[in-house]
């Protein structure tokens, strides 16, 4: 056993402490502890809006290389504020609709190319999936788990006939799908108390070879 | 069948001390549990393992913060322990603005042991603000988005950026992503818009939802939360690379062990319902 003596180790030690307590009950510790992460989280947000965004990207080349067209991005920053005073509220419509029609244009076509094409090409079967068994067997359960799940999400018709069977394989793909996702959350929480084990049972108490 | 009851009336508190002890012993009193590699980690380790001192430079952006530490900051140090090794060069940014933090420290760690130099085997270019923005400029011409990098140099001025323009001229981008902005805006912006060859390492809790682009190859391999950083170490100490300390391998068998203690919680749980039920 090799106890710290850096009290930012200790520091750090007890306010995780003061976190573990609520799994007790609700207590001051634990609030106290909260409340000063939320604090110190808005005041590190604030010095770093101002020291990577504000400050060089506006506040230096208007205001001491004096170029003029940064005039546009701050009137329209500016604007977001006029929501403050009802009478010129409707100023707040300009940066937002740059903003949404800026976004929209560039993440449109991207997402389609990401989230839709791509995902197409690999559900459709072509002959290279089944250079292997287990690949072509891959291949052919996950088409048949898109087009389930497809057809339980195809709300237009009753489910009845046919489509009762399919729509409720598609909830077993969609059942898999759910478990898959709890279980790497389980694992993430746990990892997460991993590290802080590591660091009362290493770095404070020397407990770790 | 009183016993069952029992079952739905176990306290929390001693839900909670189980799984305390259940991950702490393994910690202090290792049981040496084996690693498997899970295929889409070896993609990513073989990817970056193909390359040598000549390739292009890899791209690390890590968007994380301290929450996320346990398990992305191993899969951090070991890929820089990996690509030091091998003296390939890297480029180092944050999507976060914690993430510096990280990379920082990383680099502090490993500055010594490798005698590495900001600008020559590496370069930090740092935070900044307006992911799309940031991204998008990068696949023009990085030196545009970052003039200076995290230290203030003038870009031009290190040697690693002389040929360096944008994604094409870079072996590999790898997110360490522990939400957003991170893995969906690499794709979205460097990998869809650009063709950048992308790598990604995330939390447990993304991993379900980067398994459709590694299948589709829009994403060239995966680490998974902690497993998958400990299959990284795992697979550079085996390759015969320094690794240091191996933080994620070592946490396995208190995550092996928590999972199990879960399990039969669950078990337990659902046993005392069912019976409960019945006996209505």
């Amino acid at each position: 056993m090799n106890i710290s003596t850096d009290p930012w180790i200790w520091l750090a030690a007890i306010l995780t402490i003061c976190i573990f307590s609520f799994l007790y009950r609700d207590n001051f510790f634990y609030r106290l502890a909260e409340h000063l992460f939320v604090g110190l989280s808005a005041g590190y947000l604030i010095a770093l809006t101002w020291h990577n965004q504000i400050y060089p990207n506006l506040f230096s080349p208007l205001f001491r290389e004096g170029n003029l067209m940064y005039l546009i991005p701050l009137t329209f920053a500016l604007c977001y504020f006029s929501r403050f005073i009802p009478k010129f509220s409707f100023l707040i419509r300009l940066p937002i609709a740059f903003v949404l029609g800026w976004g929209s244009g560039v993440a449109i076509p991207a997402v389609f190319q990401r989230d839709i094409l791509k995902q197409i090409q690999g559900t459709i079967l072509v002959g290279e999936a089944f250079s292997r068994w287990d690949t072509g067997l891959g291949a052919i359960i996950v088409m048949i788990g898109v087009l389930c799940t497809l057809i339980y999400f195809f709300f237009s018709q009753e489910r009845k006939g046919i489509l009762k069977p399919i729509s409720n394989i598609g909830i077993i793909f969609i059942m898999l799908g759910f478990g898959a996702s709890f279980g790497y959350t389980v694992m993430a929480r746990i990892s997460l108390l991993i590290g802080r084990f590591q660091f009362l049972l290493g770095q404070l108490l020397g407990l770790i070879k | 069948m009183k016993i069952f009851g029992l079952f739905l009336k176990i306290p929390r508190q001693v839900v909670f001390l189980t799984i305390a002890i259940a991950v702490a012993l393994p910690l202090i009193i290792p049981l040496g549990m084996p690693v498997n590699i899970m295929p889409q980690s070896k993609k990513l380790f073989d990817a970056i393992d193909d390359l040598n001192e000549n390739s292009e430079a890899v791209l690390i952006s890590c968007d994380f913060d301290p929450q996320s530490m346990p398990e992305l900051y191993p899969m951090l140090v070991a890929m820089l322990n990996h690509c030091f090794s091998k003296k390939i060069k890297v480029i180092l940014l944050a999507l976060w603005p914690q993430g510096t933090g990280m990379v920082e420290m990383a680099i502090d760690d490993l500055a010594s042991k490798y005698n590495i130099k900001s600008g020559e085997e590496y370069a930090f270019l740092g935070y900044k603000f307006g992911v799309a923005a940031v991204l998008l400029g990068m696949g023009e011409n990085i030196k545009d988005v970052f003039p200076v990098d995290y230290y203030g140099t003038p870009i031009d001025s290190l040697t690693i950026m002389h040929d360096l323009r944008n994604y094409k001229d870079l072996s590999y981008v790898i997110s360490l992503s522990a939400g957003d902005p991170g893995y969906r805006a690499w794709l979205l912006y460097a990998q869809a818009r650009y063709g950048a060859k992308l790598g990604v390492g995330v939390t447990a809790v993304s991993a379900a939802d980067v398994y459709p682009y590694v299948e589709t190859g829009q994403v060239i391999g995966l680490l998974s939360g902690m497993k998958g950083a400990s299959e990284y170490e795992t697979m550079v100490s085996r390759a015969g690379y320094s690794t240091g300390d191996l933080k994620a391998t070592q946490g396995m068998d208190a995550q092996s062990l928590g999972h199990l203690i879960i399990m039969i919680f669950i078990i337990l749980g659902n046993t005392g319902y069912f019976f409960a039920r019945r006996k209505k």
